[in-house]
């Protein structure tokens, strides 16, 4: 469709100030995580950064990060085993129950998680487990191994089945196909799942909130000390869980560049 | 010496729920002959062709590699590969492991991969630095000859062709129909290839096969198929063709109600005739019509009105109302166009033995 | 894979189930069921919980669709380099927990806020600041679901096929027309899941209106929390639960029927 020039430009603008509109909130909380004063008013008229450093020595801090971190990295490696065969049963295999499974598993992302999160409590309570941060890694599984799957099943729509036609055809045995065909062909859509499924599990709430019982997760904490008993620590520890998001996005980026440089390589072997 | 049958077919059927796709197929394919499918889309060629591949399941019958049964082989246990309609090269390797793909399976050493890559590039002419490109860099002929080397890297007892060139642009295509026919008669394999031109069936096969509706309506060489098809299907489906109804009389002689006949027998013989009271189709080819002067006879003799000319590069076609109301094609060759103009009243006419009677029904 | 999901997804829900029809006040699934929760509820006044919470779920997502829309067009038909900087911008907005957010709005909007702390510095103005009313809740709907939006509908454009729009136009249609009688249709499957999402995701939702609204307005999801926390009425939550169970699975099933999965992921129509 062709466009005038001032429909496209008008449409830039829109876009840079809907990315401001998402950004605005974050740069609040840079701002605020960098005042001295413990009581935060704006415009800023000292800026410290000894809120990091108190941040980063509370022993409290270091152990939600922990457990974050622990829930975030158990939930990544599930959710791409089971994304990986969830999405070729989603997207790949013509079977019986294919249209009730697909449908089925976008239920739970529907799903108001608060709800979610409560339904497993008394799950886990009927059944006589103790909620601990264990609990909240099968209950972040249920939201975000759907979307992993989703997130794979994409990546095995665009390919074409006739390539593991062929691979059998020439002899290949079914795990040979999975091997050198199916697994190198998905191999980026299971990474950007990991991805995804580490910082959805780093940022939770709703979920985590009634699945982790005694324990605690980085973001229950900040909404404790946000709903009542504010810290100056608040700012400091979200830009703090924000920059870690970052840091595994950038790393999670790097990786999958470098797969595809190994694989350029090998093939210019 | 007359060649064994190297794959057999018997009473082979599949159903996919209500719907009969392939219905009692019977088959036998000559030890390295070149035999091609043809048939109009839906007519269950795809699916016959991956029924022999192993890739699909057969509902019912028996299928013999030489003297063994196969029909319950997986695709990967069996002998034969195919090249796939959309080729299947496999994006994330480069051509050179595309091509080596079926030796790694077979735990050959590296070395040995490589020669035998080379060598099938150089057979296919590629360059041998192909090797180390990737398949996202290659133009759509050159994937067809990778795709080539790769089925023949496999070294296949049958090579399986499943419409590999229906991409393609025109030149490309017949270009590498007639190199398809080298390689070929150059290899000496069985080739088996399905497709619905059938430009493309008439330029490559020995044999061809006409399917329609999950059955095989005739299986001859071209010619015979061109010249004597054995249904109206097959006459249509082989290109342009004029059809006529005719009935036997009491002496055995031909009638028809729309054109002038002279003889009782049709063929390049004479050898067809119908009996008291039958009816049959009797064709002719539009190349095998001619404009007759007033003078002139001809076995068959049909009046009509000049009605379109179209130029089709080495030959014109005209296409004739006949007094009947039935259009007439006819084609001559570019030097031999008909002088006359749209709205002239024409004779047309043609010999016995182009002639071809359908006995169908 | 299913049976994984039955045991996670569906056991819950049953249990839930069970335990909204026990009797008031009880930790345990051995006593005889009676209604007494359903009878709270509806006698209460948890009535109008569910009233605000669906109004205001309402209310954003016809706003979202009003401001995604344009943005969407833009990125699937116009902007090229562009469209990939936005959904990574957006994307990463994902990644930051959605309390950090929300509590980044209340530093901006609040008295002495970066928007309100600003102004009175430069001009000497002042106001009230912004926060704790029921605008500021579905504004905080609307900052928060904007992703869920957005990616459908960018997907269902992406669907329209660009001749039809030219075809379109072509046949002398405006560029209402266009968006009436090509866009829209033809992109329903996108329009409706990004619909469908927002929706039930701010049916459900609790952050918004407790850190933007304060007291204002109770909403659904809040009554069930507090049920279960300082009620230590299990039941009652329950019933509460399974209220917005019905409503929003009720909705999902019916918006995932209307859509060809495989057609809007990608895959070819077979």
């Amino acid at each position: 469709m062709k466009m005038s020039r001032s429909a496209r430009i008008a449409l830039t603008l829109y876009g840079v100030l809907a990315i401001l509109f998402l950004y605005l909130p974050i740069i609040s909380v840079g701002f605020a995580s960098v005042s001295k004063a413990r009581y935060l008013t704006f415009p800023i008229k000292r800026y410290a950064t000894k809120w990091y450093g108190k941040a980063i020595e509370s022993s409290t801090v270091q152990d939600l990060l922990w457990t974050s971190l622990s829930v975030a990295l158990l939930v990544t490696v599930i959710s791409m085993v089971v994304g990986f065969f969830g999405a070729l049963a989603f997207a790949r295999y013509q079977w019986r129950f294919r249209g009730v499974f697909q449908k089925l598993i976008l239920l739970p992302i529907f799903f108001p998680q608060a709800v979610l999160g409560l339904a497993l409590l008394l799950w886990f309570n009927a059944l006589g487990i103790i909620p601990t941060w264990k609990t909240a890694v099968v209950a972040h599984l249920v939201w975000i191994s759907p979307i992993a799957t989703l997130i794979i099943a994409i990546r095995a729509y665009s390919f074409d089945p006739s390539l593991e036609e062929a691979a059998r055809d020439m002899g290949a045995s079914t795990w040979i196909v999975m091997k050198e065909i199916t697994g190198p062909l998905l191999w980026p859509g299971v990474v950007s799942a990991g991805l995804f499924a580490f910082l959805l599990s780093w940022g939770n709430f709703p979920l985590s909130l009634f699945t982790t019982g005694a324990d605690s997760t980085l973001p229950e904490w900040l909404y404790a000390k946000m709903v009542s008993g504010y810290s100056p620590l608040v700012p400091s520890v979200g830009i703090l869980s924000i920059v870690t998001s970052i840091v595994l996005l950038l790393s999670g980026v790097i990786v999958m560049w470098f797969i595809r440089a190994r694989s350029e390589t090998s093939n210019a072997r | 010496m007359s060649p064994e049958p190297i794959l057999r077919l018997e009473g082979v059927s599949k159903y996919f729920g209500e719907f009969t796709a392939l219905d009692n197929i019977n088959l036998e394919i000559d030890e390295g002959e070149f035999l091609t499918i043809v048939g109009p889309s839906g007519s269950g060629k795809t699916t016959l062709i991956r029924i022999l591949v192993g890739i699909e399941e057969l509902s019912k019958g028996k299928i013999w590699l030489r003297d063994k049964r196969i029909e319950e082989m997986p695709a990967n246990l069996r002998p034969t590969c195919m090249v796939f309609q959309s080729l299947a090269l496999f994006p994330h390797r480069s051509v050179g492991e595309n091509i080596e793909f079926p030796l790694k399976l077979r735990k050959q050493r590296p070395d040995d991969r490589k020669a035998r890559a080379f060598e099938l590039l150089d057979l296919l002419h590629l360059p041998r630095s192909f090797y180390q490109k990737r398949i996202s860099e290659c133009s759509g002929g050159e994937r067809q000859r990778v795709a080539l080397a790769r089925a023949l890297a496999f070294d296949p007892e049958i090579l399986f062709f499943d419409e590999p060139l229906s991409a393609l642009d025109f030149r490309l295509r017949k270009n590498l129909e007639k190199e398809l026919k080298d390689l070929h008669q150059r290899t000496g394999k069985t080739f088996v290839y399905i497709t619905h031109s059938l430009e493309e069936a008439m330029v490559m096969s020995d044999r061809i096969a006409i399917m329609r509706s999950g059955h095989f309506e005739q299986i001859a060489v071209a010619d015979e198929i061109y010249a004597r098809p054995i249904s109206r299907f097959v006459a249509e489906f082989m290109g342009e063709v004029n059809l006529f109804s005719v009935k036997g009389d009491v002496s055995g002689n031909l009638v028809g109600t729309e054109i002038d006949i002279q003889t009782g027998r049709v063929g390049p013989d004479s050898a067809m005739r119908l009996g008291q009271g039958a009816s049959a189709t009797l064709m002719v080819r539009p190349e095998s019509v001619h404009f007759l002067s007033e003078d002139s006879a001809a076995d068959f003799v049909v009046g009509g009105v000049l009605q379109a000319e179209y130029a089709l590069g080495s030959r014109t076609q005209y296409k004739i109302q006949a007094d009947n109301g039935d259009e007439l094609a006819v084609e001559k060759l570019r030097e031999d166009r008909f002088p006359g103009k749209i709205g002239d009243r024409v004779r047309l006419g043609w010999n016995a033995e182009y002639a071809h009677m359908i006995m169908e029904e | 894979m299913g049976v994984v999901l039955l045991i996670s997804f569906l056991a819950p829900l049953l249990v839930i189930a069970v335990f909204s029809v026990m009797p008031q006040k009880v930790f345990s699934l051995l006593h005889l069921p009676d209604f007494s929760s359903y009878k709270l509820v509806f006698t209460q006044g948890y009535i109008k919980s569910v009233v605000w919470s669906f109004g205001m779920a309402l209310a954003s997502t016809v706003m979202l669709f009003v401001i995604c829309w344009p943005l969407a067009f833009g990125m699937a038909k116009v902007f090229k380099g562009f469209g990939l900087f936005i959904t990574i911008a957006v994307v990463v907005t994902l990644f930051v927990s959605e309390n950090i957010r929300l509590f980044g709005w209340v530093l901006t909007l609040m008295k002495g806020g970066l928007i309100e702390g600003h102004l009175r510095a430069w001009t000497g103005l002042t106001f009230e600041g912004a926060l704790y009313n029921v605008p500021v809740i579905v504004f905080g709907l609307v900052y928060a679901y904007f992703p869920f939006m957005l990616f459908p509908l960018i997907q269902g454009i992406a669907m329209v096929p660009d001749d039809a729009r030219q075809a379109a136009a072509d046949l002398g249609a405006s560029r209402w027309q266009i968006f009436y009688e090509v866009d829209l249709p033809l992109s329903a499957p996108g329009i409706v899941i990004g619909s469908l999402l927002s929706f039930v995701l701010a049916a459900g939702a609790m952050a918004e209106s407790k850190l933007l609204g304060g007291q204002t307005v109770i909403v659904i999801a809040d009554e069930i929390e507090t049920a279960f926390t300082y009620g230590q009425n299990w039941p009652l939550g329950s019933a509460l639960s399974i209220i917005l169970i019905l409503i929003i699975g009720a909705l999902s099933i019916f918006g995932i029927n209307r859509v060809n999965l495989d057609l809007i992921m990608g895959g070819r129509r077979s």
